[in-house]
């Protein structure tokens, strides 16, 4: 593997309920290397999903270091974080989050909007091509299978070209071999240079990473290299 | 980044083709919304085009009644200015001498008396509408002096219209009609004119047979639908010899000053009033204002409830997206860019909205004005709705502007959202 893109140290996050404090990271020091694929396994409640927004700097740490390559990123306000996150961070989710009256095209070309960049037919076909949609281009996403859509997805987060690729339970509603399908592609962009940071309750998948970190309680209780 | 991904300098129709395809995601309330903002423009341009149309109306009026001051018995002055503009009852008289006193006034450039009466009209056997206007006002005028104040007047020629003239002075029982009594009665140069007269102190109405011996052209005033004839034998039927309803008076110098002169002047005769008309037309147009002011009230009251449902779509809209509003955030897009795209939103439903409204409110205009006309007397002649393209201009900037206002709300929603939560949110 390569240098860290990622290093967290001490990660916290707490939240207030009422009067009590929820512990939903406690402590955590982690790692992301580039080309290193990593998935994040753990029961329900265990912390993931709050590591991954640390990690992806879609949220900030009640206490702890976060570097996104080398740069300081705790600390920093909400404004801040979106300058972080730009162009260097891509994100699938578990809903898809496709915008509906979009096409395929579109929906891919839309990070680029934000970005201040046109896009250009070449790369968006380049695009579609890693992630097996050309042939679906001009399609609209009712008309696609969630396998599809969660590539199109895909195909969006990876239109900026980001360093890392943060996918949150990115096969939950997903069938057993659109899920592998979806891994499979992750392991080949991995292969390519990106890191790909997963998280997933599915072990068999989650075990096809280069290291596995398991969270219990905000707490990584285990790490292996399978 | 991809070289091939040359900087977008001018990203707005990039924002644009987002908001339209985001309004296009609930077709129906979305044309809900344009519908209700079309309504309270529509509202809005026709109330702005008939302020502006019943002012030209009431200045095209005046204008053609040729005279600038009027002097007529004592009794409501908007009653009597609306009779000479529309014709009416109740009539009151000048005593006989008035004229005699005034014509030598150094400060007239001209003057003409008119008798007006009204009779009963007859269908005499051609046509007879029932529920129409029954009565016809006849006027007696004197004519070098009535068409040295109106010299537009002009006969109709052509099959059925050729060899009119004005009938001689004082004599025979000739009459000239107007534009639209002609066509309404159907009569032509040499044709029957029936009309029931009841003469001052008879109960008897008498019935009278007229010659038709001319069709004047179309004016666009009261004129149209007026019967004429000579003013002494207007008096001879109406039993008023030498009375008369209205002196018509052009002044040499028509200003403020020169009016207050000629007025403390007349209005020493116990009799008479002055009527400039500058003052029926501030009159008038203070009587109208009223209800104008009332449905101004309600097109704002239909452009506040408009402006609510326009804030209340793009916020149903805005919270609908949550989930999308956070990837949007996630994948780089700035407060600024979420505000921008939901702002457009709320501007292109208010600009939709307007133009909807101000194309409804243009195409039916004719519409609105036969409402108003059938609704109320507003003593003019010719059209009261009238819409310019300033109108449109002022009421589709307008509206714009306040769908700028109205936009900031869920903009400012929007953009706020943390796209932790939102993700979190719009995942459920």
């Amino acid at each position: 593997m390569g240098t860290n893109i990622l290093e967290a140290k001490g990660l916290k996050r707490y939240y207030r309920r009422g009067s009590e404090t929820v512990k939903a990271l406690d402590g955590v020091d982690f790692t992301l290397g580039e080309g290193e694929m990593v998935a994040v396994l753990g029961p329900s409640g265990s912390g993931k999903t709050t590591l991954m927004n640390l990690l992806s700097c879609l949220d900030a740490p009640t206490e702890g270091s976060l570097r996104l390559e080398g740069k300081e990123t705790s600390g920093l306000s909400e404004d801040g974080l979106v300058e972080v996150r730009r162009g260097k961070l891509g994100f699938v989710f578990q809903q898809f989050l496709l915008l509906p009256t979009l096409t395929v095209r579109e929906n891919v070309e839309l990070p680029l909007v934000f970005l201040g960049k046109r896009p250009s037919p070449e790369r968006t076909s380049e695009v579609l091509a890693q992630v097996g949609l050309t042939e679906r281009a001009g399609h609209l996403p009712r008309e696609l299978s969630g396998g599809q859509m969660q590539r199109v997805a895909i195909a969006r987060a990876l239109m900026a070209e980001p360093k890392v690729l943060v996918a949150d339970e990115p096969t939950g509603n997903l069938d057993k071999a659109a899920g592998e399908s979806v891994f499979s592609l992750f392991k080949e962009l991995s292969r390519k240079g990106l890191a790909v940071l997963v998280t997933t309750h599915n072990q068999v998948l989650g075990y096809q990473a280069d290291r596995v970190v398991t969270l219990e309680d905000g707490k990584i209780i285990k790490e292996e290299r399978p | 980044m991809d070289a091939r991904l040359k900087d977008d300098k001018f990203p707005l129709p990039r924002y644009a083709g987002l908001a339209v395809k985001n309004l296009g995601r609930r077709p129906i309330r979305t044309v809900l919304t344009v519908v209700g903002i079309g309504l309270a423009v529509a509202v809005a341009v026709s109330l702005g085009g008939f302020t502006l149309g019943y002012r030209g109306a009431i200045d095209r009026s005046i204008e053609m009644l040729g005279f600038q001051v009027m002097i007529m018995a004592k009794g409501c002055p908007y009653e009597a200015a609306t009779m000479m503009l529309k014709g009416g009852t109740g009539l009151l008289y000048l005593p006989s001498d008035i004229h005699q006193k005034v014509k030598d006034d150094p400060a007239l450039e001209s003057i003409t008396p008119i008798f007006v009466g009204v009779a009963q009209k007859e269908a005499g056997g051609i046509r007879d509408e029932g529920g129409e206007k029954t009565f016809t006002v006849l006027n007696g005028i004197d004519v070098p002096s009535f068409l040295k104040m109106k010299p537009w007047l002009k006969f109709q020629t052509g099959p059925g219209y050729d060899g009119a003239k004005w009938f001689p002075q004082g004599k025979g029982e000739g009459i000239v009609l107007g534009y639209e009594i002609a066509q309404y009665e159907q009569r032509k140069v040499g044709d029957s004119f029936y009309a029931t007269i009841t003469p001052y102190g008879k109960t008897e109405p008498l019935r009278k047979e007229f010659k038709v011996m001319g069709v004047l052209e179309r004016t666009g005033t009261q004129d149209d639908g007026t019967v004429f004839l000579p003013i002494e034998e207007a008096q001879g039927i109406f039993a008023r010899p030498g009375q008369l309803t209205i002196l018509g008076l052009k002044l040499k110098a028509f200003n403020a000053l020169s009016m207050r002169e000629f007025e403390a002047k007349w209005l020493k005769l116990p009799e008479v009033q002055v009527v400039s008309l500058q003052q029926v037309k501030t009159t008038l147009v203070s009587l109208v204002a009223t209800a104008q002011t009332m449905i101004a009230a309600v097109a704002v009251i239909a452009v506040i409830v408009a402006l609510i449902g326009v804030i209340n779509t793009i916020l149903m809209s805005v919270y609908e997206r949550t989930g999308e509003i956070g990837i949007l955030k996630a994948l780089g897009a700035r407060r600024g860019d979420i505000f921008q795209l939901v702002w457009l939103e709320t501007l292109f439903l208010c600009l939709a909205g307007s133009l909807a409204g101000s194309l409804g409110a243009w195409v039916g205009a004719g519409l609105v004005e036969a409402a108003i006309q059938s609704l109320v007397n507003l003593g003019v002649s010719g059209s009261i709705v009238r819409i310019t393209p300033g109108v449109l201009g002022w009421t589709i900037a307008g509206s714009t502007a306040l769908g700028f206002f109205a936009g900031l709300y869920p903009a400012w929603r929007a953009s706020s959202m943390r796209p932790v939560e939102a993700i979190r949110e719009g995942g459920a």
